[in-house]
């Protein structure tokens, strides 16, 4: 106890302390700060700053407290590496529950920070000039974010770069009180203090001229970084750009985006958006190897509500494996593990692990998982650069699905050999069961459940009317499918599909009357009208069935292998039937639209190749409506169709900007970096045009521009040069100016180059104002000792610059050897006098004081009567002189003795 | 007073050693701090007309040797390998008269003692000298004999790269309060010795006893006395410290070297007329009075590394302001 007390109030003790406060802890902040930034410019990274402090500082601090206690760069590196290694050892040995996934990704980047950490400690204990290392290496970091960002301003870089800029300033001042013994009574520690206050003096200074040069670049900034708060606060902050209308459909409108429904009615409309809600790469293929789609669920919709008429979603299921997570919630690499499906899962015949990342436009509902059945495992990753303007959020997901699932089925009856082969497999596969025997009655009853009524009877018959209770559950299923693809005497199907569920559309009507009608009357209806169909036919039949909703996997991608994508209008629902040791498997009755085929839709997936252009004009702006999203160019040269071709005479065309992308040294920028005049290159491409008139044989080019759609709609606009000459350089400047915001290259130039020209000037102007505060202290020095050093110091340094420098010999030798003789005036004998004044016990007398000023009065007329005034003055000048009268002598080489 | 003295005694020796008055202040700071002295240098360099008049210039007092001169004892040694002991400090002969065993003294009985080429002798005579030096007293047989408070040794050696020597070691070079190197003259004074030859040449005859064996003493007190400056103190401490931590040094100066140079500034600053030492001694000084303690581990480093840690432990001082006397 004793010890302990001892040991916190030695002296070492608080001078660990002290450096840790003085050092460790700027140390800590200017990497919280680049760490921030770094965060904030890669998303790859994101994954909770406020962790990544702790950990980079833990390593800070204890590095540096070990360093301190004498455990070298070995000793220190080995303590590092059993720490490692005991966390690495804690970490297997967790029970199963514990994620691997969860902790790798995080686990590499926090203990990469600790390491980092640790090194930066060890390196500020050990290395004087390690600040310089810390500080280039920080600063480094931070540039290169800077430089990845797209709207670079002035007002950025300084804002970002400021901190590291006062951190190395701030060590540079520090750094050499710190190799010496910090007096704790801060009344004697006056270098310190000294130098903390010079410090905070020059940081004064610079926010000074800072201000007075952008305090309107400042506001500007502050602004924008207000704004930029505001938007992460409230989430994906586009809440009411949308209008997209979809209330009664399967979706409806969040805060978050769109969902699915939690409560399915029958009634609800099918929604025919074509907004782009998700895209993803699933890794499911075919033995052949082409990719094999599954459907995307969302939610299973297992109970049967009889007095909302609808199915709902339960969570008292037996064996449920729905995950219920937020993936919203989940930061970046963050990752989720539902172990009760994996140990829920008893489906072990043809089971396997699906990977499938999924990438969410800003449409969607981010608060629910969305992946093929199953889902396990989820983990948040980053979106590519690229295409974060499309989709803002991803994560990738592990599921169990078994290798006879896939989205070709039951309906959709291929035209592909192979496709059918599989279908039989999976037929023979699936009817080695032959009933439900063996299922946990519990579950079967679940599953089975029936709702009992009139309707619900008669749907019943109609099951036991095409399937016996006998048949195997394949054949029942089988069953159920030839039913709704019937054809009547004429050979024409009696169930269709359409969206408007036949005449019947009246929110009214009961949702089992309406079921009632479409499976007895209409024959008409869309996926949810035949999921709700076939599973109260399949439950009557007792086969374990529920209602699944999610999307259809239509969009493949031919150009990316495993990729597709998914728009509003494929959100769909259909049945999943259980299959004891085979799982769930996904049955969709839905028949095709025979009335109505879609057109394909452009293909949705990330990475894409670059789009082709119907149209590239060479432009030139002629006007610019930032309201309007809108510019009129003139052009004469232009690329039609890959051909390219110069117009005999300039067009003027309205462009219409409000889609496209406008880039500058390509690098993003706004609409409104463009001005008029500038030279534009406008490119429009096929897959976005409406409307893109076809090249003719035989007509001239300029008939076809004639035909071309006004506006045009631009996707990409490149500016590629400001045209007009230097006045409007100059205007554009000014403007720029106005607005604080868009700082050219000139403006940094211009703005480095005084800064620069500002410490040439003062350090040109250095040894005359050193000379001056010489001249100050002599005047305010008291009589006696103090005004005796105030003179030689005074003295030293006027002869120092008149071209007489002291080297290795003391004063005194100095001024009998090099004064005396070159200005004859009688240095040597204030030498003397001074040196007794100094060293001797002996007092000041009167006879000291009289010789002390009639000295002082003889140095400056002795340095002209010898140079001149002018070379006196000129002599100021020579700041390499003035500098080594601070330095340290060399080492003189004694040759006296070998 | 004594500072008059000091002078008249310094001029008075330069009269005949000319063109080193470095040297010569060296010389005698060393016999005011209770010193011995080092010169190594090429014979015929002067070293032994400089003992000579510097024993010469102190007139006779109370002694009991045999002097030759009217001055202070002299003797001179010239230390070849075969030299033992007890030639130096002398042996018992049989005396038929008392009839009875009785102690010749040797030439170590005396006050100036010219150790010439000490580093041609062999350790065990070294050793002898060394132990005189230090202890000032010499035993024979079962007597001990105590030497004078003044005993003043001038050794002188060859350059160790010379054939046929026995260096001394670095504990023994210790004992000597300064190492000098005494150099060549320059070209003018050559000239002027020349001129003057036959004159220096009967130095005996015109050396003037300036100082009595009492004013040595005397100047020796006064020597103690000199103020030094607690500043100062601290920059000897720095600098011995200094070598201590320097790199290229491999045995840096011991506590009894610092002593010694504390010593060796005050008489020096006595030399130069000043009660109070000053930080142009300590630069002038760290080379004599240090250098022969240290051991080096390179050339280069017993060039400069001293004078790397002087010179800026100096600069330090000349950078100091006037301290408050308390």
């Amino acid at each position: 106890m004793e010890e302990m007390k001892d040991f916190f109030t030695s002296d070492k003790f608080k001078q660990l302390l002290i450096r840790q406060v003085l050092v460790v802890i700027p140390t800590i902040v200017i990497g919280y700060i680049t760490l921030r930034f770094v965060n904030f410019s890669y998303t790859a990274l994101n994954t909770g700053i406020v962790n990544q402090s702790i950990y980079f500082s833990v390593g800070i601090i204890l590095a540096y407290a070990l360093y301190y206690y004498g455990a070298r760069w070995v000793i220190s590196l080995i303590i590092l590496w059993l720490f490692y290694w005991f966390v690495e050892r804690i970490i297997s040995r967790l029970p199963g529950e514990f994620d691997v996934f969860y902790a790798s990704a995080r686990f590499q980047l926090y203990s990469t920070l600790f390491v980092i950490g640790w090194l930066f400690g060890l390196l500020l204990a050990k290395i004087r000039w390690a600040h310089f290392i810390l500080f280039g290496l920080i600063a480094v970091v931070t540039l290169v974010s800077v430089s990845d960002t797209i709207d670079l301003s002035l007002s950025y870089i300084l804002i970002h770069v400021a901190p590291v800029v006062v951190y190395g300033l701030y060590m540079l001042f520090l750094s050499p009180v710190l190799t010496e013994r910090i007096e704790i009574d801060f009344k004697k520690s006056k270098k310190f203090l000294i130098r903390v206050s010079l410090f905070a003096l020059l940081i004064l200074l610079a926010l000074i001229i800072t201000e007075n040069l952008f305090s309107g670049n400042l506001k500007a900034a502050e602004k924008e970084l207000a704004a930029r708060g505001a938007k992460g606060k409230d989430g994906s902050g586009n809440n009411n750009k949308n209008n997209y209308d979809d209330r009664n459909g399967l979706m409806e409108k969040t805060d978050d985006g769109y969902r699915l429904k939690d409560t399915m009615r029958v009634n609800s409309k099918m929604s025919s958006s074509d907004k782009l809600m998700f895209c993803s790469k699933l890794e499911n293929y075919f033995p052949d190897g082409s990719p094999a789609p599954l459907y995307f669920v969302y939610h299973y919709l297992t109970r049967y509500d009889p007095v909302k008429e609808s199915f709902t979603r339960d969570v008292n299921i037996p064996s449920f494996d729905e995950m219920e997570v937020d993936p919203a919630r989940l930061p970046m690499y963050y990752s989720f593990t539902d172990t009760s499906i994996i140990r829920k899962s008893q489906a072990d015949k043809f089971r396997k692990i699906t990977e499938a990342s999924i990438y969410l436009s800003e449409n969607t509902w981010k608060h629910a998982v969305l992946s093929p059945s199953s889902a396990f495992h989820i983990q948040t990753i980053p979106v590519e650069k690229d295409f974060q303007k499309t989709f803002l959020s991803a994560y990738k997901t592990f599921s169990f699905t078994s290798e006879l699932n896939n989205a070709y089925f039951v309906y959709n009856i291929s035209a592909s050999p192979m496709l059918e082969k599989i279908q039989e497999q999976r037929y023979e596969e699936l009817r080695k069961i032959k009933n439900y025997k063996k299922v946990d009655s519990e579950f079967l009853t679940y599953y089975t459940e029936y709702p009992s009524g009139k309707i619900y009877d008669s749907i019943s018959k109609l099951a036991f009317s095409i399937s016996s209770k006998e048949a195997r559950p394949v054949d029942k299923v089988l069953a159920v499918r030839d039913f709704f693809l019937k054809r009547n005497e004429n050979g024409k199907r009696i169930f269709r599909y359409s969206l408007r569920a036949g005449s019947i559309d009246d929110p009214n009507i009961p949702s089992s009357k309406m079921l009632y009608d479409f499976l007895f009357k209409t024959h008409t209806g869309y996926c949810t009208y035949y999921a709700g169909a076939s599973l109260f036919m399949l439950r009557a039949l007792g086969v374990p069935t529920r209602f699944t909703t999610g999307f259809a996997t239509i969009n493949r991608s031919d150009k990316n292998k495993g990729w597709y994508w998914f728009y509003a209008s494929q959100a769909h629902a259909w049945t999943q039937v259980y299959f004891p040791e085979y799982g769930w498997m996904d049955f969709d009755m839905t028949i095709g639209n025979e009335d109505q085929q879609s057109a394909p839709k452009p293909d949705g997936t990330p990475p894409l190749p670059p789009p082709e252009p119907w149209l590239v004009l060479s432009a030139k702006a002629e006007s610019v409506d930032l309201t309007k999203k809108q510019l009129v160019a003139s052009f004469k040269n232009l690329i039609f169709q890959n051909t390219p071709y110069s117009l005999n005479k300039t067009f003027t065309r309205p462009v219409d900007a409000s889609l496209c992308r406008v880039l500058y040294n390509k690098r993003d920028t706004t609409l409104a970096a463009i001005k008029p005049g500038d030279s534009l290159i406008i490119v429009s491409y096929k897959d976005e045009a409406k409307t893109i008139p076809q090249p003719h044989q035989g007509v001239t080019i300029e008939t076809q521009v004639e035909g071309f759609p006004s506006p045009v709609i631009a996707d990409e606009i490149h500016i590629r040069g400001k045209e007009n000459g230097t006045k409007k350089n100059d205007t554009a400047k000014k403007k720029n100016k106005e607005t604080g915001k868009n700082i050219t290259l000139k403006d940094i130039a211009w703005v480095g180059s005084i800064t620069l020209g500002s410490a040439l000037l003062l350090l040109l102007l250095f040894p005359l104002i050193y000379l001056l505060y010489r001249f100050t202290r002599l005047a305010f020095a008291k009589q006696g000792t103090t005004k005796a050093d105030q003179v030689y110091q005074l003295a030293l340094y006027r002869f120092h610059m008149s071209g007489i420098e002291r080297e290795t010999e003391t004063p005194l030798e100095y001024a009998g050897k090099k004064i005396d003789p070159a200005l004859s005036i009688h240095f040597a004998g204030f030498m003397q006098m001074y040196l007794r004044l100094k060293y001797s016990s002996k007092n000041w007398s009167d006879e000291d004081q009289t010789h002390l000023n009639r000295f002082a009065k003889e140095v400056g007329p002795a340095i002209h009567k010898k140079n001149g005034f002018l070379k006196t003055l000129l002599n100021y000048f020579n700041v390499a002189r003035a500098i080594r009268y601070f330095q340290p002598p060399a080492a003189e080489l004694n040759d006296t003795l070998n | 007073m004594s500072t008059e003295k000091l002078k008249t005694l310094t001029d008075n020796i330069e009269t005949i050693i000319r063109g080193k008055p470095q040297e010569v202040k060296y010389v005698v700071a060393a016999l005011l701090a209770r010193g011995h002295i080092l010169l190594e240098d090429n014979p015929g360099a002067g070293k032994t007309v400089l003992a000579k008049t510097l024993a010469q210039s102190i007139s006779e007092g109370t002694i009991d040797f045999h002097s030759a001169n009217g001055g202070v004892a002299f003797k001179r040694i010239q230390f070849t390998p075969d030299l033992l002991p007890m030639d130096l400090i002398g042996t018992h002969i049989y005396d038929e008269a008392k009839k009875d065993f009785v102690f010749k003294k040797g030439p170590l009985f005396t006050h100036v003692l010219l150790a010439d080429e000490i580093n041609r002798a062999s350790p065990k005579v070294q050793s002898a000298l060394l132990e005189c030096m230090a202890e000032n007293q010499i035993s024979a047989g079962d007597t001990t004999f105590q030497l004078d408070p003044f005993f003043f040794t001038i050794a002188t050696q060859n350059p160790i790269e010379m054939e046929g020597t026995y260096p001394l070691p670095a504990a023994q070079l210790d004992r000597f309060f300064m190492k000098i190197s005494f150099g060549y003259v320059s070209e003018e004074v050559e000239t002027d010795i020349y001129n003057n030859y036959l004159s220096i040449n009967n130095g005996k005859n015109t050396v003037k006893q300036v100082l009595s064996y009492r004013d040595i003493i005397h100047l020796q007190q006064e020597a103690e006395k000199v103020y030094i400056h607690p500043e100062l103190i601290k920059g000897i401490v720095h600098i011995v410290q200094g070598t201590r931590k320097h790199q290229e040094i491999a045995l840096g100066c011991s506590t009894r070297g610092g002593i010694t140079f504390i010593k060796c500034l005050k008489a020096w600053a006595l030399v130069n007329q000043r009660d109070y030492v000053i930080e142009d001694d300590v630069r002038t000084l760290a080379h004599p009075v240090l250098h022969h303690r240290m051991i080096f581990r390179n050339r280069e480093a017993s060039r400069t590394a001293l004078m790397q840690i002087v010179d800026q432990e100096v600069n330090k001082l000349a950078k100091m302001g006037i301290q408050a006397k308390k």
